[in-house]
C-alpha cells in the first residue's frame, strides 16, 4: 500500500464515524468520504498533509455541505447562491477542532433493532470498520449482489425509520447493548476462524480488539462488556502461536505458551477480574474463563481440563447449542477419557445434521484416534476434510489423518 | 420525524362480561396515555377504530368491488392507531412499547412519508 493509502486506511474508521454522526446518513457519509479519498491521492503528491485526518476530514464534510446545498437548489428551484457567510458550516470548516470520535455511536446505529440481525455485522464492519462488500460477502457466505443489498437496505432503514444517532439512554442498554455484544462477537469470529490470518483478517481482529476496549472502557460496570474485551484479548494472545512453520493449526495445548502475547493476557485478566465482581455470569465471562484457563498452561505447564469441563457446563446454561456441546464433548474427552468424550459427542442433540458440520467431524476424529477408534477416526477425519476447512485446519487434519495410517 | 403507531389487537379478547370490564380498565389507559404524549406536545392524532366486522373495503384489479368484511384469515386487526411527532426511532419505540395492548397484539411503528 501506497503512504497515502495507508494514511487513508488509518484515518478511515474515525472520518467516517464522525461524517455519519454529522449528517446523520450513511450513506452520504461514505460517499463524501471516498470523494475526499480520490481527492487526496493528487493533492497530497504536491503537498503532503500535516495531518491526513484532518484533511479528508474537512474535505469530505465540504463535498456533503456542497452536496446539500446542490440538492436545496435543485428542489427548491432557488439560484446557486452561497446563503451569506458565515453559515454554521463554514465555522466548522474555519475552526481547528479535533475530529469528534463517533465510533461507538456509529457502532449502536449499526446494530439498532431495527436492522435485521443478520445485516448488522455485516453493516458495522462495512461502515464502521470499512471493511469491502467483496469480503464481507466471502466472511459471511453469500453473493456480492446479495451482501450489497443487504447492506444497502439497512442504510436505507435507518435513514428512513429515523434512527438516532446516539448512545442510548441507560434504560434501554439491556436490548441494545445486547446486539452490539452479538455484533461484535460475530465479527471476531470471523477473524478468529482464520489462524494465520491471511488475506485481509487481520482488519477485522485489529477493529474488534479496538471497539471491544472502547466499549469496555464506556460501560465499566457491565460485566458481559468486559468479558467479551477479555475473551477478545484472550484468543488474540495465543494468535503468534496458532500455527506451525508449515503453516497448520496448533490446537491451544499443544501450542509454544512462550510465544503468546504478555500484553494481551495482562489486559484480559484484569478485565475478567473486574467483570468478575458483579458476580453476574454470562456467556462472554465464560467463554473468556475458557480461554484463560487454556492460557494458565504457561504458569502450571499443564491444561486444566476438568476446570474447562466445568466452564463448558456453565456455558451450556447460556447457551445449550450443538457449538457449545460439542467443545464440551472434547473437554470431557481430555478430562475424563476418550471414551467418555465420544459418548458426549454422541449426545449432542442435532441429529444427521451434524455430520455435515466440520467441528463436530473434527471432534470425531480427535475423540476416536485418542480411543485407538484408528478406523471410525480416519472416517471422521476425511468427512471433516471434504467439508472445506480453512487452510491452517486442513494441513493439520491432512497431518493427523496422515500419521493415523503411519501408526497402524 | 412524525410516526404511525399502528395497533393489532385480537378482537375476541373484548367480548363477554370479562371481556368488557377489561375493555373499561383499557380504555382508560389509553385516555392516559394519550394524556401524556399531548402534554408532551408529540400527539398529532389517534383514534380507536370500530370492530372489524364493520369495515367496508373497495378492492381494486380488474375494476373496483366493493366487499363487506376484513380478510377471514387474519385474527389480530387493525384495533386504533396514533400520530406522533418526536425525534427519532428510539423515542417513537418507547412510546410503542407504553401502548397497553393486549396479549397476543403488537404495535406496528411506521415512518410518515413526506411527498
Amino acid at each position: 500500500m501506497t503512504d497515502a493509502g495507508q494514511a487513508i486506511a488509518a484515518a478511515r474508521s474515525q472520518v467516517v464515524a464522525a461524517l455519519a454522526a454529522r449528517l446523520r446518513d450513511l450513506d452520504q457519509a461514505e460517499e463524501a468520504f471516498a470523494e475526499a479519498c480520490a481527492a487526496a491521492i493528487p493533492a497530497w503528491r504536491r503537498d503532503p498533509p500535516r495531518d491526513p485526518a484532518a484533511w479528508l476530514w474537512r474535505a469530505a464534510l465540504r463535498n456533503a455541505f456542497d452536496a446539500k446545498r446542490r440538492l436545496a437548489v435543485r428542489t427548491r428551484a432557488v439560484h446557486d447562491e452561497r446563503p451569506p457567510a458565515p453559515t454554521p458550516e463554514d465555522e466548522l470548516l474555519a475552526a481547528d477542532a479535533p475530529i469528534p470520535d463517533e465510533r461507538m455511536r456509529l457502532i449502536f446505529v449499526c446494530c439498532h433493532p431495527a436492522v435485521g440481525p443478520e445485516a448488522r455485522a455485516a453493516l458495522t464492519l462495512k461502515v464502521v470498520c470499512g471493511l469491502s462488500t467483496e469480503r464481507l460477502a466471502r466472511a459471511f457466505l453469500v453473493a456480492e449482489p446479495a451482501m450489497l443489498q443487504r447492506i444497502t437496505r439497512a442504510k436505507r432503514k435507518i435513514r428512513d425509520a429515523g434512527v438516532s444517532f446516539e448512545v442510548p439512554a441507560r434504560d434501554a442498554w439491556n436490548e441494545r447493548l445486547e446486539a452490539v455484544l452479538a455484533t461484535l462477537e460475530i465479527a471476531y469470529a470471523q477473524a478468529y476462524q482464520d489462524a494465520g490470518l491471511t488475506e485481509d483478517a487481520a482488519p477485522f481482529a485489529e477493529e474488534v480488539l479496538r471497539l471491544s476496549g472502547q466499549l469496555a472502557e464506556l460501560m465499566p460496570r457491565e460485566p458481559e462488556v468486559l468479558g467479551l474485551a477479555a475473551l477478545v484479548r484472550y484468543a488474540e494472545a495465543r494468535r503468534p502461536a496458532r500455527l506451525d512453520e508449515g503453516g497448520a493449526m496448533i490446537p491451544p495445548s499443544l501450542q509454544d505458551v512462550l510465544l503468546w502475547r504478555a500484553d494481551l493476557i495482562a489486559e484480559g485478566v484484569r478485565l475478567l477480574d473486574n467483570a468478575a465482581r458483579h458476580g453476574e455470569p454470562g456467556p462472554r465471562q465464560l467463554m473468556a474463563a475458557i480461554h484463560g484457563a487454556h492460557l494458565s498452561r504457561r504458569e502450571t505447564g499443564v491444561t486444566p481440563w476438568a476446570d474447562i469441563v466445568s466452564l463448558y457446563d456453565g456455558l451450556m446454561h447460556f447457551r445449550p447449542d450443538p457449538v457449545t456441546a460439542v467443545n464440551r464433548a472434547v473437554a470431557v474427552g481430555e478430562a475424563r477419557g476418550m471414551r467418555e468424550g465420544l459418548a458426549a459427542l454422541e449426545a449432542v442433540p442435532g441429529g444427521g445434521r451434524l455430520a455435515a458440520w466440520l467441528p463436530y467431524q473434527a471432534a470425531r476424529a480427535a475423540l476416536c484416534e485418542g480411543a485407538g477408534l484408528a478406523a471410525d477416526a480416519a472416517s471422521a477425519y476425511r468427512a471433516a476434510l471434504s467439508l472445506k476447512p480453512a487452510p491452517a485446519e486442513r494441513l493439520y487434519l491432512e497431518r493427523r489423518l496422515a500419521g493415523l495410517a503411519l501408526s497402524r | 420525524m412524525q410516526y404511525m403507531l399502528l395497533i393489532y389487537e385480537p378482537e375476541d379478547i373484548y367480548e363477554g362480561p370479562a371481556g368488557e370490564a377489561l375493555l373499561v380498565d383499557v380504555v382508560a389507559k389509553y385516555t392516559a396515555l394519550s394524556e401524556e404524549m399531548a402534554a408532551n406536545g408529540v400527539l398529532r392524532g389517534g383514534d380507536g377504530l370500530q370492530p372489524s366486522a364493520t369495515t367496508v373495503k373497495t378492492l381494486v384489479g380488474g375494476g373496483q368491488s366493493l366487499h363487506d368484511g376484513p380478510f377471514a384469515e387474519t385474527r389480530e386487526h387493525l384495533g386504533g392507531y396514533f400520530i406522533i411527532d418526536v425525534p427519532d426511532l428510539d423515542a417513537a419505540l418507547a412510546y410503542a412499547r407504553r401502548v397497553p395492548v393486549a396479549e397476543g397484539g403488537m404495535v406496528e411503528v411506521r415512518p410518515i412519508a413526506i411527498y
